[in-house]
């Protein structure tokens, strides 16, 4: 079976780090958005965000020492921000790339960062600049299927334990979602149905509020806070006519984070799960 | 047969045969100011038209307006898809370029006494919130706290209504719309000397920035076309809640394509909305229109540009500021669109346009070494235009062989059978790639800064 070797290699590497899968995973949906959604390769857009996430946090590893593996977290949210970011000119893509990095170290309570840097960095691009928009329609509601089960089956695998604000999320949207458009406007469930499966929402609950560095340590606690984000979403969307309302939901509901932590105490998060517990450096995979 | 428009529904007092299933709008959003101003292609008899439109606000009388006709030609004159023409030049001969622009030939699918009705009105939970006479046009604005009160209301005023259209009233009764209610006037119209219906405009203050399209399908099964055209400040407008992508453009086509382009475009048209999973927005047509800007505004511009006349008439009258042209066509029906179409405007002034590209032969004597290379290439190329056009369309190429071997038959025997190169004519994929000049300083520094930054002394750098 010498064959397979390569193979169960590559699963052995991806499964040392819960973000090699996630890097394998986004890229894949850029990929199937281009490819298969036709989506305009913007191929400069890509370099831009990648080139200087991943440069912005050398910087960083540099002047505090951080282990380079540090460098796939800027690549998550460098990717992540290609799914969802869109610019008229590279000004505003760099100044995304750069807050989004730099805020995971200059903005920092009780020694954890904040914000969900993508989230900070496309608010920031398209608040600051005025150049950058997010495109809530570009997945449409045709690869609901194709997000849920991969997303799932890739959390399921990795058990990186916070499932559980995907399916908060995702459940109080769906309820919220109902008793709005099927029992008080009275259309059918289809439009429900339409509504919960954009692709752009399915990334967001999956891919963006699953982040185990900004999302709170206590399990009731990310319970609570995706509620919220969910509630907000719903009202930012209905009531005030927001789109890509979970983006600025996220984003304000954040600001609370430190809060829950401090409520309920959780363990910290650590990316690798191979290695040996090294007490000396659990404070340093904390910044990355 | 379908009796319904684009955002509200053609409804009919009569049974006369209602007809259409391509309508057109323009959208001008400025801010949370909305201007819609809809194509009125109604063939039956105009003493059976009536609309039904749901619109967020009380209009005021000066909020509705009725437009020429002619308006909607021009901007769809000037942004529908286009063919363009090159001519090869003979390499044995020294000869000078020729473009030409041909006008594109698609066939443009035809592109009570008030006291009283106002009580029974009152009686039904429908309440007249405003009434209005406008160029040939008799208007009501309705609110209404049910749906069935205000079908039967409709009815009772002998407006034939679909009979599910009550339960599509109901989520914009709910959402608090109010209802924009249209009919003709007989006697002002026969007055005005026209022969056509004109487009009505209307203007509100909201922030939804959508249409509903959702009322027009209430007697509907099949799929209608749409075409938007949409103009803002700042850049393109695109759907937030359906994919907005590019008609496939830029293709060769074979030469005899000229004679059928409407056809050629319709198929097509019909094969990109299939692939696409029957459920996007297409885009046509997005162009910096500002007055005052004097680069190219097309290329090769099909129609004239619109004039600030124009845009004044549509509603985007800016005083020459920057004005951005989005077309956008869709093709919806129930199954697949089950909401309403939302928008929104992004700082998007990518420039785009649905063009197909046609390439006359070199003409005269190609007997020469660079003639024969020229001719190899030519056969080639024409092969695969109808590869394209086999792509694009659907339509069977077999019968167009000839196409082909007429160019293979001017080589030189012993060059007929020659392979034709390969990698002849690769095209990098996306935009803006090879890379450019600030996008390689860029990455260069970003690669430099890292490592010209010394470690702070400390190893954990926790606050």
């Amino acid at each position: 079976m010498r064959f397979l070797q390569p193979i169960t290699a590559t699963l052995v590497f991806l499964k040392q780090d819960a973000r090699h899968f996630q890097i394998v995973f986004l890229a894949g949906f850029l990929l199937f958005g281009i490819l298969q959604l036709h989506w305009d390769a913007e191929l400069t857009r890509y370099v831009f965000l990648l080139g200087t996430c991943l440069g912005v946090q050398a910087c960083f590893i540099r002047w505090k020492s951080l282990p380079w593996s540090s460098l796939k977290s800027a690549a998550v949210s460098a990717l992540g921000m290609c799914l969802l970011l869109k610019a008229a000119g590279p000004g505003a893509l760099v100044l995304g790339a750069v807050v989004a990095i730099a805020s995971k170290f200059m903005l920092r309570v009780n020694g954890r960062h904040v914000f969900n840097p993508g989230n900070l960095g496309i608010a920031a691009a398209v608040l600051l600049t005025g150049d950058a928009w997010v495109s809530p329609g570009q997945w449409g509601s045709g690869v609901a299927l194709f997000f849920l089960v991969t997303a799932a089956g890739c959390m399921v695998v990795l058990r990186v334990g916070r499932i559980d604000t995907s399916l908060a999320f995702l459940g109080t949207l769906a309820v919220l979602e109902y008793f709005r458009t099927v029992l008080y406007l009275g259309w059918e469930m289809d439009v429900w149905l339409h509504r919960l499966s954009n692709g752009s929402l399915l990334l967001f609950a999956f891919f963006m509020i699953t982040d185990p560095m900004t999302t709170p340590r206590a399990q009731r606690m990310r319970v609570i806070w995706s509620v919220a984000i969910a509630v907000l979403t719903f009202l930012l969307g209905w009531f005030f006519w927001i789109n890509s309302a979970p983006i600025w939901a996220l984003l304000i509901i954040s600001t609370i984070t430190p809060i829950l932590d401090h409520l309920q105490h959780g363990d910290a998060f650590r990316w690798n799960t191979e290695r040996p517990e090294q007490p000396a450096h659990h404070e340093q995979h904390q910044l990355t | 047969m379908h009796a319904s428009a684009f955002c509200g529904f053609y409804v009919a007092k009569a049974d006369a045969t209602l007809f259409n299933d391509r309508s057109e709008v323009i959208l001008v959003r400025d801010g949370q100011r909305t201007i819609i101003t809809m194509s009125n292609d109604f063939k039956g008899d105009v003493k059976d038209f009536a609309m039904v439109v749901p619109v967020p606000t009380v209009l005021r009388r000066e909020d509705i307006r009725v437009v020429e006709r002619r308006l909607f030609d021009a901007l769809d004159a000037y942004s529908a898809p286009r063919l363009v023409e090159y001519y090869d030049e003979n390499p044995c001969v020294r000869f000078d370029l020729y473009d030409s622009v041909m006008e594109s030939e698609m066939s443009r699918a035809p592109t009570s006494t008030g006291m009283a009705q106002e009580k029974t009105a009152r009686k039904m939970g429908v309440t007249i919130e405003a009434r209005y006479t406008v160029g040939e046009y008799d208007i009501l604005l309705l609110s209404a706290t049910e749906s069935v009160g205000l079908k039967d209301w409709l009815i009772a005023n002998g407006y034939r209504i679909p009979a599910t259209a009550h339960e599509v009233l109901d989520p914009y009764i709910r959402s608090n719309m109010k209802f924009f209610v249209v009919k003709v006037d007989l006697a002002r119209f026969q007055q005005s000397g026209y022969t056509l219906l004109r487009p009505i405009q209307v203007r509100f203050e909201s922030n939804k920035f959508m249409l509903p399209i959702r009322l027009g399908m209430a007697n509907s099964n099949g799929s209608q076309d749409m075409i938007v055209h949409a103009f803002t400040r700042t850049g393109r407008v695109e759907c937030v809640n359906y994919r907005t992508v590019k008609v496939p453009s830029d293709r060769n086509i074979p030469l005899f394509v000229k004679q059928q382009f409407g056809a050629f475009y319709k198929d097509l048209f019909a094969r990109a909305h299939r692939r696409e999973g029957r459920n996007t927005v297409f885009l046509e047509y997005a162009w910096n229109v500002t007055p005052s800007f004097s680069g190219m505004k097309c290329d090769p511009c099909v129609g004239p540009p619109p004039m600030p006349r124009e845009f004044a008439e549509a509603g985007a009258d800016w005083g020459g500021a920057a004005t951005f042209y989005t077309r956008m066509h869709v093709r919806y029906g129930r199954d697949m669109f089950p909401q309403d179409l939302v928008f929104q405007v992004t700082p998007n002034t990518e420039n785009f346009q649905a063009r197909y590209i046609l390439t006359h032969p070199a003409q005269g004597d190609l007997t020469c070494s660079e003639g024969q290379d020229y001719l190899e290439n030519l056969a080639y190329r024409r092969q695969r235009e109808l590869g394209e056009l086999n792509a694009l369309t659907g339509w069977d190429v077999a019968k167009h062989k000839g196409y082909v071997n007429e160019v293979r038959g001017r080589l030189s025997p012993e060059r007929r059978n020659n392979a034709v190169p390969f990698g002849w004519n690769i095209k990098w994929p996306g935009d803006g790639f090879p890379p450019s000049w600030p996008m390689v300083a860029w990455i260069a520094a970003l690669i430099l800064v890292p490592c010209l930054i010394r470690p702070a002394k400390r190893t954990v750098a926790v606050a």
